[in-house]
């Protein structure tokens, strides 16, 4: 039987795994603030509610936070009574964070049960990034105390860090100073720390002498506006440090007055723990929403971009369309070809079949040139490969241009992709492929016709290659396109081909087989303009979050609701 | 009014014109997000520089309680802004002017509303210097931040106040000295309240300072250590100031470091590398093979064949009405005359008429596209995107009136000369009187017919060897005049066989000539723009 908590801590694993795949690449409105959430909730369920949860009443976590230069090393260390953490002028001063523990309670961190990112060192000051465990006896026991790194200096390991660490905290110790208490970086984390209804007692360090209370008056009043009134509220004056490098216990007595009375009353403290755990745990659905949204957002920007690229595309699909079915294909080198190949007699004679392909080869022997039905094979492909190209690369410069419009398809094509903007190099050798394909499938059709029809035996007696090609032509004559001086200068011979095909399989049939040949030509056509799109679609794809992501996401962050109303129903305030 | 207009060193004016040149080639070719910037600099440059660009604007700019306008005060030697505790203290712009220039103007640019003046008196070396105290950039008021944003572009020399607390802040580094980096000229460091230090301390923060400044990309910034609750270190900021303020170049110094960092972002936003120092590599022209591609590409496109064909046909047609058998040729009247056929006039060429040509195909329109992009793609290989889409654009920018151009072209290209060639008529004059001939000994026949028909004693008939003259008269009519036909039938043949590679010329001239006027021409003209807009980056640089 599972335990309420065991099923919060499954939902979590759910709900982590869900969040961590999320990705977020496009840079539209709102893009980085979802990615800094989805960083923090991965990062807070790793390193904070997991743990938590696993171990109720493990040792409260108090972080020690604030800006650099707030005094916040010297505060622990005047705290604990030692030298546990360097002080210093030079900013930013604390680079790997401090625990500072009860030696009874040592075991509780030195494992990798809260912060299991971060690598451990005991003894000497470690080095970056390692958490320092320190055992004090000064520090109650069942409370320990995390001097994080500052949250907004030039180092951005620091600022990483330290948020990090205040996500994992129980319990904020805010330190902030007469000249840093209406800096703007410290008010965001404050919001966060609202926002999640994390535990928080504020320092005002460095109060000058005398105008303490005003300062005092103002944070407080700030404290208010932002929702952050109940907090506890210390005033540490500035003061000359002694001779340790600590401050007057008199000044920061009010403070280890509260700690101690924190760490004598472990109700108190389950309390805090208590609060800021269920705090978190609301602020979920809240931020899975954000997350959920922000992945729509991207999914829906990305099919933005693939529609402009299908629309390109079609346009593409479009214009090689008509290309074909105008019938002007046959101009230009096929005309000339086929005059060449219907004009010296050639398709009559290769009619005959046998004595044709005899003709045809003996031909090509003496004169070296391929039989005039390859020739016209050739002038079916460039023809066609010209269409394509020329659409592919309007297609690509369409699309270019229309994604570099909008600073997410900016981000997709920007610099290193410039040959996107064109067709792709392999695009004349797949248009070959799949011509020579599509004149396979065309004798394909042409063989099967005739071997179904009662013409059989008559059809035989005739080369079912060259009425292959006869019908290719009939393709791009056929529906009709020839017109005025177009038919006098291209249609006597074309007509010719007609009627042979006629003759042999009947108008009817020949009208199929021209529709069937055309839609298979599109069909490959289309085919290979979706491989140019591809390199379109993939950037925009590989961008966002897969089509259930959100929902996913959503269904998880719903699941760790319905878990903590049955793990905590009775304990919200 | 005691302003003294100076113009600009002739150093920046010319860049600040190549700039402008830049901006205006970049406009519409370049994103937006490069050139929008560098517009706004050559308009701030202008109103700058009309300003009086002998007085030097020096902002104090900082975090909140770092003490800026305890120093501005300092500077001063006034309390003319308010300090305090309460964070953040200063909320507007506050200006300050030394001298006998009130600098309005000057001062309603920069926006500053609240003045001071402080008079001739009491200038002293600060004489010529406008002095502001700005809003912190870090604070919870995002008002704030805005203005100091504003204003740190527009001020000649930015004074940047840090405190042992803050300084180093990610606010400060990240945000405005990073982005400053060309700027060294143009910035002063202060660390400020060095009071809450012992001496020690001082020293190995102001080495600390220094690093993280240079950290930012800035060398050689002077950093000075100030309190102005000991008063130490002020007068050593006032002299750096006064020695800034009597150079009276501090607008031009900060627009050239401007100018600099612009040049950079053009040269970064197109890859092209650095910037040249010159560029005098010629354009590269399209090949002669590329060309003949195009021109291949546009005369089957212009439908040439269809109308080499009818020009040779054409030919063969006439000569044959004129050089064959004279009782045959009228059939050949009622052939259809090729040319005609094709509504064209080969001799009186009339550019405006439309031919009946058949509309290019889109096979054919689809080659001149692929040999168009052949074209520029050859030329623009080396050039740096967005260029080889800019040229190819130019180049295609006339695709869609090319059917009607080459039509027009066509139909006015004088395809042969019109003049009949003498030989056809001495050959028709032979032709007539071989076939006057044939009718002469027929008609002698008939006669010799009717007088033995009639038993008439019949004339006597004059022989060449045993063969009757009228015999003779009548076979060698029609054999002579059968063989002079197809003897001319064949002569005919080549000579259609010139005309036609004549008129093949003529069309291939006149579609070279399109091909160079509308795809060529737009196309060089694109990659002309390339270089001056390269040249005029190249002379935006600093020489």
């Amino acid at each position: 039987m599972q335990t309420p908590q065991s099923s919060l801590v499954d939902a979590l694993v759910e709900l982590r795994a869900a969040a961590v795949g999320m990705r977020l690449g496009l840079p539209i409105d709102g893009a980085p603030a979802a990615v800094a959430t989805q960083h923090e909730l991965v990062g807070q369920i790793d390193d904070y509610l997991l743990p938590r949860l696993r171990q109720l009443d493990a040792p409260l976590l108090m972080v020690v936070g604030g800006s650099t230069g707030a005094g916040k090393s010297t505060l622990v260390n005047s705290l604990v009574g030692a030298a546990v953490s360097a002080a210093g002028v030079l900013r930013p001063t604390t680079r790997a964070p401090v625990l500072v523990c009860n030696p009874g309670d040592v075991d509780w961190f030195t494992g990798d049960r809260v912060l299991p990112g971060l690598p451990r060192s005991t003894g000497a000051q470690g080095g970056h990034h390692a958490l320092h465990v320190v055992p004090h006896p000064q520090v109650p026991q069942g409370l320990a105390l995390l001097d994080a790194p500052d949250i907004d200096s030039v180092v951005t390991e620091n600022r990483e860090l330290s948020r990090q660490l205040l996500a994992a905290a129980d319990l904020w110790l805010f330190v902030t100073t007469a000249a840093r208490y209406a800096d703007a970086v410290p008010w965001d984390l404050l919001h966060a720390a609202r926002a999640r209804s994390t535990a928080l007692a504020v320092v005002l360090n460095r109060a000058p002498p005398g105008s303490g209370p005003e300062v005092s008056a103002h944070l407080r009043e700030m404290l208010q506006d932002n929702g952050l009134g109940d907090s506890s509220l210390f005033v540490v004056d500035e003061s000359v440090l002694d001779e340790r490098g600590m401050l007057a216990d008199a000044s920061i007595a009010p403070v280890r007055g509260w700690m101690n009375t924190l760490g004598a009353d472990a109700e108190a403290r389950a309390a805090v723990v208590r609060g800021t755990l269920v705090g978190a745990l609301d602020s979920i659905p809240q931020r899975v929403n954000t997350l959920a949204n922000a992945a729509e957002a991207q999914r829906s920007a990305a099919a933005a971009l693939l529609a402009e690229a299908h629309a390109a595309y079609a346009r593409a699909r479009d214009e090689v369309d008509e290309g074909v079915t105008s019938g002007a294909l046959l101009r230009g080198e096929v005309l000339a070809r086929w005059q060449d190949f219907v004009g010296t007699g050639e398709f009559m004679r290769s009619l005959e079949s046998r004595i044709g392909v005899l003709r045809d080869r003996l031909r090509a022997a003496f004169s070296g040139r391929p039989p005039a039905g390859t020739e016209l094979k050739a002038a079916l492909e460039s023809s066609v490969e010209s269409l394509v190209r020329a659409a592919a690369d309007r297609a690509a410069d369409r699309t270019y241009e229309s994604w570099s419009a909008s600073a997410a398809g900016r981000a997709l094509v920007g610099s290193g992709a410039a040959h996107l903007a064109r067709a792709s190099t392999t695009l004349p050798a797949a248009v070959e492929r799949e011509v020579r394909a599509w004149q396979g499938h065309v004798l394909e059709l042409v063989s099967q016709e005739g071997a179904g029809k009662r013409t059989a035996a008559r059809f035989l007696s005739y080369s079912v290659n060259a009425a292959g090609l006869a019908v290719m032509v009939t393709v791009f004559a056929h529906t009709g396109g020839l017109t005025g001086g177009e038919v006098a200068v291209a249609g006597g011979t074309s007509a010719l081909g007609q009627k042979l095909l006629e003759a042999v399989f009947g108008d009817q049939a020949v009208r199929a087989l021209a529709e069937s040949a055309r839609t298979d030509l599109l069909a490959r056509v289309e085919s290979v303009l979706a491989a140019e799109r591809e390199r379109f679609d993939e950037r925009a794809i590989a961008a966002v979050a897969g089509a259930d992501a959100a929902a996913q996401l959503r269904a998880a962050g719903a699941l760790v609701g319905a878990a903590r109303r049955g793990a905590f129903a009775a304990s919200r305030p | 009014m005691g302003r003294t207009a100076r113009r600009a060193p002739s150093g920046l004016s010319s860049r600040l014109a190549a700039l402008a040149e830049v901006v205006l080639i970049a406009d519409g070719r370049l994103s937006e997000s490069t050139v929008t910037p560098a517009r706004m600099l050559v308009e701030r440059a202008g109103a700058r520089l009309a300003l009086g660009p002998h007085l030097t604007v020096v902002a104090l700019a900082g975090g909140t309680g770092s003490g800026k306008s305890s120093l501005f005060n300092a500077l001063a030697e006034v309390d003319l802004a308010t300090t305090g505790v309460r964070r953040p203290t200063t909320s507007a712009a506050q200006a300050c002017v030394w001298g006998s220039d009130p600098a309005d103007e000057l001062l309603e640019w920069v926006g500053a509303t609240q003045r001071h003046r402080l008079g001739d008196g009491s200038a002293g070396e600060l004489d010529g210097l406008v002095l502001l105290d700005l809003p912190d950039h870090d604070s919870t008021a995002v008002a704030h931040q805005l203005e100091v944003n504003r204003l740190v572009e527009l001020v000649d020399v930015l004074v940047w106040v840090l405190d042992p607390q803050k300084y180093a802040d990610a606010a400060v580094h990240d945000t405005y000295l990073r982005p400053l980096a060309g700027h060294s000229a143009v910035l002063v460091v202060v660390l400020n309240q060095i009071d809450l230090l012992d001496v020690a301390a001082r020293e190995s923060c102001l080495a600390d300072v220094g690093r993280l400044v240079a950290q930012d990309g800035l060398r050689d910034v002077p950093v000075i250590a100030t309190s102005t609750r000991t008063g130490a270190g002020v007068a050593d900021l006032r002299q750096l100031l006064a020695v800034r303020v009597a150079a009276k170049h501090a607008a031009v110094l900060r627009l050239e470091a401007d100018v600099d960092r612009t040049a950079i972002a053009f040269a970064a936003a197109g890859d092209q590398g650095a910037i040249p120092k010159s560029d005098s590599t010629p354009a590269r022209s399209v090949s002669k093979q590329g060309k003949q591609d195009l021109v291949r590409a546009l005369a089957s496109a212009a439908g040439a064949d269809v109308v080499v064909d009818a020009v040779v046909r054409d030919h063969r047609r006439q000569a044959a009405g004129m050089t064959g058998w004279p009782f045959t040729t009228w059939l050949r009247k009622l052939r259809p005359d090729p040319l005609r056929r094709l509504h064209l006039s080969p001799s009186q060429p009339v550019e405006s008429s439309r031919s009946s040509l058949p509309a290019a195909s889109p096979v054919q329109l689809a080659r001149v596209t692929n040999a168009t992009n052949a074209a520029s793609d050859s030329v623009t290989s080396q050039l740096p995107q967005p260029w080889p889409r800019l040229v190819r654009r130019a180049a295609g920018s006339r695709e869609a009136d090319l059917p009607d151009v080459l039509d027009r072209a066509v139909a006015g290209t004088q395809l042969t000369s019109g003049r009949r060639p003498a030989w056809w008529s001495v050959v028709r004059l032979l032709q007539r009187a071989l076939g006057a001939a044939a009718l002469i000994g027929v008609l002698w026949l008939a006669l010799l017919f009717v007088f033995s028909y009639f038993r008439l004693p019949e004339p006597p008939t004059p022989k060449v060897r045993e063969i009757p003259w009228p015999t003779l008269l009548l076979l060698g009519g029609v054999l002579l005049g059968w063989l002079v036909a197809v003897i001319s039938r064949y002569v005919a043949r080549a000579a259609a066989a010139r005309r036609g590679r004549r008129a093949r010329r003529a069309l291939d001239e006149r579609i070279a000539a399109i091909a160079d006027e509308a795809i060529l021409a737009p196309m060089m003209a694109e990659v002309e723009v390339y270089q001056a807009f390269r040249a005029a980056l190249s002379r935006t640089v600093r020489s």
